[in-house]
């Protein structure tokens, strides 16, 4: 492959005005993520209003760097008050915790640097080889091609999302309905807007998104840290020993493989690939009953297949324009608002863009690796903040970026209604998440579908009859009757290879 | 209109520095009523425009705003309202005081296409609004994959078969553009509608569509790279950036069709106000910088002047409505 605009996208990154947002990214959304319950999506909807007047590039790197700070963030809390940022980071918890109690916090969090870096490290560098490949495919991806990717993408986001699978698909098909709102894009007509003319064009993805994990998550936590103001710890020691980086160079090394490939698929890859890693070692350690009292392979493994996840999990938006969770979905707004469509064209006609962003992920981790070491004492504090002064400081971020975004009030109602709708979502054991995605998908879903009707006036046989399509949609097919088998077979043999650490999980979920 | 370009927006704000041009923003909305009309103008100049920043319409408001502050003294701010293909936007503007110092930047196609496919009630008409002076016009221009057998407007009527088509959206001028050419050369068309132009674009490049129908700038990369070979513009006369593409008015089409954009304030402004608007604006048409801008993005200068705008905009809305209604052709909407 051809390395050179590979080059020119450090060279992107390494100018100062883009090196420094990238800095301040990880900072801020280190600040913000630390705070518990507010995970990476949360932190990117709240500070996304800074980027809006930056130039493209440089808002993505500031972006990204506020993703790497935040899945940190979580870290940080997961170790130190059995609070994780979000679910990725639950299995953290499992021994991070433990660790932290031992007066061993420092460590934990310092291999959990390191772990999150490599992480990152491997799966930026299977993304930089297999991205080109992807869009390489670009042009054969029409309107059929998106449906059954889209329709994909909804079932796994319903199926594979955290708790209740019942409650993911009410909330899956919420958003769906949420998405028909406007003009229809084929016939002109108005669908639900009931006369309001700031509805002509939908709702916006933006605020809903601000509201649900952004307010939602400030009106949940003042809540729940009112019923539990946290102990402080003390955070000493984190640069890792010589003997725990023995005990955690395999961990590390098979979460990063694992997570990059888990990560790939849309739904959560995050989660699955940190709870995947936790199972395998604790399965192939020589003493499995430390797990769970302070293992360091039991952070080591799980933050390194998190962050893999996370990072690869930018393949499918990058190169299919198509968000895997909640925080891509995030991101996908974030491009959008910036004028650039992600999708198969963007490695060929924006590369400057395509390889800074890939680029400053690099960047961005070894910024978090080089500042998270020194700094945690300084992050943890912010943990002992009241809210009553963190809470109304957030609170106006969001309302003012949701104004800005097309200045209208408007935007700001919507905040505000979708604000109040996360939190009773949460509060009755909902998980926002596929709310939100299945809000964008289902758009896509109902364009291409519609659209490659049309290219082939009406005959279905020909849209489902493309290869592309027709193997999307046996895979489709596949993870559909796939669970049904599976609970059958392990039903029938009365094993189940993950039921020791996904016991463990539910227990430290803090939702 | 997700799919928009986007150049330069230079400045970069953190938390504090957005809210204080908010608030900033927002007391310029609120000007005292007492700002004479003589000493016109005296503070910032408000300019909305009803689509996302980094459109065409965006890019064209922010380069007259960059010549503002020399041409009349005082600057001038950009501000998107996006929606509903900029009818918020506008009536927004037509409810505020004729000061000058709340102007639009008005779409034709707002007046002459999209009110044949809007209800009654959302119908943005000239009436509310005073025009300074017409801008520029923005061409489209119909493009086939590099490989395609079609070459000109007759190798379609020739084709004998169905010719699927892009369009950028319901209600758009590539729409229409597309059902009248169908319509009046008799080729069995299938209109897929996309989001816009890029989209459009990426179609006819990977062979989902046969042909699309898009603005000149969206096109122009592509076509000079050889992925995609012009058909057809749609102006009236032949555009200097494609000068050896046929219009389909000289195939004979009757399908005059153009993007023209025009700056407007609410009606009722005082003579004065108008009147030193148009002579800024003139500066600003002489200036270097804005005139290598519209030879950058492919726009044709159209400065007539407001009573000219309105007639010829007029004129369009009735020559669209009688075209469709001639053709029998439905662009969609509610009937």
């Amino acid at each position: 492959m051809d390395f050179a605009p590979v080059i020119e996208g450090f060279g992107v990154v390494l100018q100062p005005q883009n090196f420094l947002f990238c800095l301040l990214g990880v900072i801020v959304g280190m600040t913000i993520g630390v705070l518990p319950g507010l995970g990476p999506a949360a932190t990117i909807a709240i500070l996304l209003p800074l980027t809006y007047t930056m130039e493209p590039v440089t808002a993505i790197i500031m972006l990204a760097g506020i993703f790497y700070g935040a899945i940190y963030g979580g870290t940080v809390t997961a170790v130190l008050l059995k609070l994780p940022g979000e679910t990725s980071s639950a299995i953290t918890a499992l021994d991070g915790y433990p660790m932290g109690q031992k007066g061993q916090a420092g460590k934990a969090l310092g291999i959990g640097a390191l772990g999150s870096f490599l992480g990152g490290t491997i799966a930026i560098i299977a993304l930089t080889m297999v991205a080109p490949i992807i869009a390489g495919w670009a042009l054969r991806f029409g309107p059929p091609e998106y449906a059954a990717l889209t329709l994909l993408g909804i079932l796994l986001v319903a199926t594979i999302s955290n708790g209740n699978m019942l409650k993911a698909l009410v909330a899956a098909a919420a958003g769906l309905l949420l998405a028909v709102i406007g003009r229809d894009g084929f016939t002109g007509e108005l669908r639900y807007t009931a006369g309001n003319l700031e509805l002509s064009d939908g709702l916006q993805f933006v605020p809903i998104a601000m509201g649900v994990f952004g307010l939602a998550e400030i009106l949940y936590n003042l809540e729940k840290r009112h019923l539990a103001q946290p102990k402080p710890i003390k955070v000493d020691k984190v640069l890792p020993s010589g003997q725990d980086l023995k005990q955690s160079s395999g961990p590390m090394a098979r979460g990063g493989i694992l997570g990059f490939f888990l990560g790939i698929l849309p739904g959560g890859g995050a989660t699955v690939s940190s709870m995947v890693s936790y199972g395998l070692e604790k399965r192939i350690s020589k003493d499995p009953k430390r797990f769970g009292k302070g293992a360091i392979e039991g952070v080591a493994g799980p933050e390194t297949a998190n962050n893999a996840a996370a990072t690869s999990s930018f393949i499918p938006l990058l190169t299919l324009g198509i968000p895997a969770n909640a925080t891509m979905a995030v991101m996908f707004g974030a491009l959008m608002i910036q004028g650039i469509a992600p999708g198969p064209q963007l490695v060929e006609s924006n590369p400057d863009l395509f390889w800074g962003v890939v680029n400053s992920m690099y960047i961005g981790n070894l910024i978090l690796l080089v500042l998270a070491i020194p700094m945690i004492g300084l992050f943890v504090r912010i943990l002992y903040v009241r809210s009553t002064i963190l809470a109304p400081i957030t609170l106006l971020i969001v309302c003012m970026g949701a104004f800005t975004i097309s200045n209208r009030f408007f935007e700001v109602m919507v905040v505000i209604v979708f604000g109040v709708l996360g939190y009773l979502m949460k509060k009755f054991g909902f998980d926002p998440a596929p709310l939100v995605l299945a809000f964008v998908l289902g758009a896509l879903l109902e364009d291409n579908f519609r659209r490659a009707l049309m290219m082939f006036e009406g005959d279905i046989s020909q849209v489902a009859g493309r290869p592309i399509t027709l193997t999307l949609l046996a895979v489709f097919l596949l993870v559909l009757i796939l669970p049904v088998v599976l609970k059958m077979i392990t039903r029938h043999k009365n094993l189940n290879p993950l039921s020791d650490s996904s016991t463990e999980t539910e227990e430290t979920h803090v939702r | 209109m997700f799919w928009t370009r986007r150049t330069t927006r230079s400045t970069t704000l953190i938390a504090t520095g957005a809210a204080v041009a908010l608030t900033a923003s927002a007391c310029g909305g609120v000007t005292d009523g007492t700002t004479d009309a003589d000493d016109y103008p005296n503070e910032n100049i408000r300019l909305t425009v009803g689509q996302e920043a980094g459109g065409s319409t965006d890019l064209i408001a922010r380069a007259i705003a960059d010549e503002a502050q020399s041409a009349l003294g005082t600057s001038m701010t950009v501000e998107n309202q996006p929606g509903a293909n900029g009818a918020i936007a506008t009536q927004d503007v037509a409810s505020q005081e004729p000061d000058g110092y709340e102007l639009v930047l008005l779409n034709a196609s707002l007046i002459t296409v999209t009110s044949l496919v809007v209800d009654e009630d959302e119908e943005v008409t000239l009436d509310d609004l005073d025009i300074v002076a017409g801008l520029s016009q923005d061409d489209y221009i119909m493009v086939a994959n590099a490989d395609s057998d079609i070459e000109t407007v007759e190798d379609m009527v020739q084709a004998d078969r169905t010719i699927s088509y892009g369009t950028t959206g319901v209600g758009t001028a590539s729409q229409l553009a597309q059902l009248l050419l169908m319509e009046e050369a008799d080729i069995a068309g299938n209109e897929v509608p996309f989001d816009s132009g890029a989209p459009a674009m990426t179609a006819v490049m990977g062979d989902q569509v046969e042909v699309a129908t898009v603005q000149v700038g969206e096109a122009m990369p592509q076509i000079e790279a050889g992925t995609v070979k012009p058909i057809v513009v749609f102006s009236e006369d032949r555009i200097d950036y494609l000068s050896d593409v046929p219009t389909a008015v000289e195939e004979g089409y009757e399908i005059p069709i153009s993007q023209y954009r025009a700056l407007a304030l609410p009606a009722g402004a005082p003579d004065e106000v108008i009147e030193t608007l148009r002579e800024g604006l003139e500066e600003v048409f002489a200036s270097e910088d804005y005139q290598q801008f519209n030879e950058e993005h492919f726009l044709t200068p159209a400065e007539l002047d407001g009573e000219e705008v309105e007639e010829q905009w007029t004129e369009y809305a009735e020559l669209y409505a009688e075209l469709v209604e001639e053709n029998d052709i439905d662009l969609g909407g509610d009937d």
